[in-house]
């Protein structure tokens, strides 16, 4: 359960983000920035940490007070291997070390929905973690890594935990809302495995942001799964976004690949940890990513 | 003439019930071989009376592979038994196929039943692919058989529970016939409740069931005897006759709590298996929250508004109490600390610890001023008396949400609420 020890909400002295250029931080950031919230952003380009001497670059980076939101790690795009798994490792090694150098206010561990177990329904923030691939696993190491160094610490840390996340700025272009978007829009065509049966949540960037910033107000402890509470199967996402782009969009259903899994959240620890927050309807962050996609085509 | 279309374990039993109740019977099975053992009273299954009952009424019944036989049925029964594979995964596949590849034969005004173990929402989808290709209408029929008790059961059944499209409407006349003969009490619902009827009669028994080997494996350790405690459930009211089949929002007030916290430790001391009690304790705290996923769903979502007030009946855990513990009001109440709340509750007048933005209300049309939804936390029989009309005068929006049913809801929906309780 989500503990809150800013009650009421307070801003925290400044945020500061590992993993500047990907698409949950480039977001957030933008968040930030609208909520007039210090912050500063931290790219590989200027912190590697892979490399060791990054230990001493983000101790001395550091301040006492910052809030620390790592969202730095080499996404399933890159790489689904075990080697993937101990660079992102080392870089959680490296990030540890620091941390038990230079203690900061509270840390934002972004981890993923891949560390549940598949089979299980519905999930809730206390599911059993048993990832079905080596991604889930890697989160699920970090997780527990970061669980302990930070109680030994004395850093309060809130495990973040996001379904399929959709907009514009995504660059991984899985099989969901991205994927289906740019493929309509590009080529007027949504590709589907078999009819598209299985049931998934989705959650718009915007609406990860705002969630993490709450987190971040509120200095929350715990487990929170930033998803949008609502399943629905991708043959109705497909047709929702066909209907958004255009009636000359088709859709087509190709052999299927994997058996048919379902996933869906409860939500409740969500609403009570934050009772006015309110998820984007996902026809309104559909329409939104498909105006900003356009845009973007569009130069 | 009735019909019987797949000759498994079902559709054989079911097929001789109905010739022994004096009626002709076409039995279908598109395996030739099978139809002919059949005829020859060579079948694949052993029944108790099975053989015998065959002897005395084979004249009136007929198994045949010739599909156009159907065509000759006023009433035909779809009883294929659904297989299920190693993980236990319903495969209902040949079910569909051969009542896809049948259902075209029928002669129009003909009565299609389907007996099979089908999900819910089989048989109105069903209804809905082949309403080009064939004219019958669909009903659904829960089949309750009992290996080694299947004559007697398709002989006697307790009752009949009969899914219909409009459960309203009197059943077709050759389908009542046909109950008639078996002398037993008809429950005519919506297919899909009559579907669903199938499996919570089964869920129940797996209750009952885990309940007990549980329970018996503690009393192995601790020197009890689980057949010296079974008279006394049996005499027990609430576990007898009179069983909780009410939905409610999980177990609450304490002493039912405290007992499955005991059980746990005396599983932990003993190394018996009592994961079961997690899983009840888990969805307990689920329906706890039932209300609150409503309130969000149906009232804050889509604004982000924190101006929502909300009206609170009840704050007692359950009626005729003014016990708070483990109420699911309190935890909805604190859940939605950051919104205006008016309670009223006829015996909890002040709370020992106070939730933010909480007011007691001295009446409860008094706790409805401005609310966007009243939430009838706890099934106190007063709040039945008040006049809907002026709790719909005193309210701000139209929701009603009463998890227990307390008011009457088409009156609710008459008076302009949208009305939402549990289990519907």
């Amino acid at each position: 359960m989500l503990k809150h020890h800013h009650s009421p909400p307070a801003k925290p002295e400044r945020v500061l983000i590992l993993g500047a250029s990907g698409f949950i931080a480039r977001d957030l950031a933008r968040h930030l920035a609208e909520e007039k919230i210090e912050h500063r952003t931290i790219a590989s380009s200027e912190i590697d940490f892979l490399q060791p001497q990054s230990v001493a670059q983000l101790q001395s980076a550091i301040g006492q007070g910052d809030a620390v939101v790592l969202a730095s790690g080499i996404t399933p795009d890159k790489g689904r291997d075990v080697g993937t798994l101990m660079k992102n490792l080392t870089m959680a090694q490296n990030v540890v070390a620091a941390l038990e150098a230079a203690p900061c206010a509270h840390l934002v561990y972004i981890s993923s929905d891949a560390v549940y177990d598949w089979r299980e329904n519905l999930i809730r923030e206390t599911s059993v973690r048993q990832p079905a691939e080596l991604y889930g696993l890697t989160h699920v190491v970090r997780e527990q890594i970061l669980t302990l160094v930070a109680a030994k610490a004395k850093i309060p840390l809130c495990i973040f935990c996001p379904c399929a996340i959709y907009g514009a700025g995504d660059t991984h272009n899985s099989y969901g809302p991205n994927r289906f978007l740019r493929g309509a829009i590009k080529d007027r065509m949504i590709a589907l495995f078999g009819r598209g049966e299985e049931t998934r949540d989705h959650i718009y960037i915007q609406d990860v942001s705002r969630l993490i910033a709450l987190c971040l107000l509120y200095r929350s402890t715990g487990v929170i799964n930033a998803v949008s509470g609502t399943a629905l199967t991708f043959d109705e996402l497909a047709l929702m976004i066909a209907k958004i782009v255009g009636p000359d969009v088709k859709i087509a259903y190709l052999p299927r690949k994997a058996p048919i899994t379902h996933r869906h959240f409860d939500v409740t620890e969500r609403l009570v940890a934050f009772p006015s927050y309110v998820s984007t309807p996902l026809d309104e962050g559909l329409k939104a990513s498909f105006l900003q996609l356009t845009a973007l085509r569009q130069g | 003439m009735i019909g019987f279309v797949g000759l498994s374990h079902l559709g054989l039993n079911y097929s001789l019930a109905t010739a022994a109740k004096g009626f002709d019977v076409v039995a279908y099975d598109p395996d030739a071989m099978l139809t002919a053992r059949c005829a020859a009273g060579e079948f694949p299954i052993e029944e108790p009376g099975f053989g015998e009952l065959f002897a005395q009424h084979r004249d009136r019944i007929r198994y045949t592979s010739d599909e156009t036989a159907l065509a000759e049925c006023e009433l035909v029964f779809y009883s294929l038994d659904v297989r299920t594979n190693d993980r236990n995964e319903s495969d209902p596949g040949p079910l569909s196929a051969l009542i896809r590849a049948t259902a075209p034969k029928l002669s129009p005004g003909t009565i299609a039943v389907v007996l099979s173990q089908v999900a819910p929402g089989y048989t109105r989808q069903l209804r809905m692919e082949l309403r080009e290709v064939s004219a019958a209408d669909f009903y659904y029929q829960v089949e309750t058989l009992i290996f080694g008790r299947a004559v007697e059961r398709a002989m006697q059944p307790e009752r009949f529970i009969v899914g219909a499209r409009d459960p309203s409407r009197p059943l077709p006349a050759q389908l009542q016939a046909w109950h008639a003969s078996f002398r037993c009490p008809v429950l005519v619902m919506r297919l899909e409740s009559a579907e669903l009827a199938k499996i919570a009669i089964n869920f129940f028994l797996v209750s009952s069931v885990t309940t007990t080997n549980m329970l018996a494996e503690v009393c192995e350790q601790v020197g009890a005897d689980w057949g010296e405690i079974v008279p006394a459930l049996q005499l027990d009211k609430r576990i007898g006759p009179h069983a909780y089949l009410s939905p409610g929002l999980g177990i609450a007030g304490g002493n039912l709590e405290r007992d499955l916290v005991t059980v746990q430790s005396l599983a932990a001391k003993y190394g018996t298996e009592a994961g079961i009690i997690a899983a009840w304790q888990t969805n307990s705290h689920h329906r706890r929250d039932w209300a609150l996923r409503r309130v969000h769903e149906l009232v804050l979502a889509g604004s982000r508004a924190t101006a929502k007030s909300f009206s609170l009946w009840g704050l007692a855990y359950k009626q005729d109490t003014h016990s708070l513990k483990n109420s699911p009001a309190i935890s909805l109440a604190e859940a939605l600390a950051p919104f205006r709340k008016s309670a009223y509750d006829p015996q909890v007048k002040s709370l020992e610890r106070p939730i933010p933005n909480l007011s007691i209300a001295p009446s409860a049309l008094e706790a409805c001023l401005g609310a966007d939804a009243l939430l009838v936390m706890t099934p106190w029989s007063e709040f039945s008396t008040v006049a809907l009309g002026d709790i719909r005068r005193e309210m701000r929006g139209h929701v009603i949400i009463d998890p227990f049913g307390v008011l009457d809801g088409r009156a609710c929906h008459a008076a302009g609420f949208s009305y939402h309780t549990l289990g519907s």
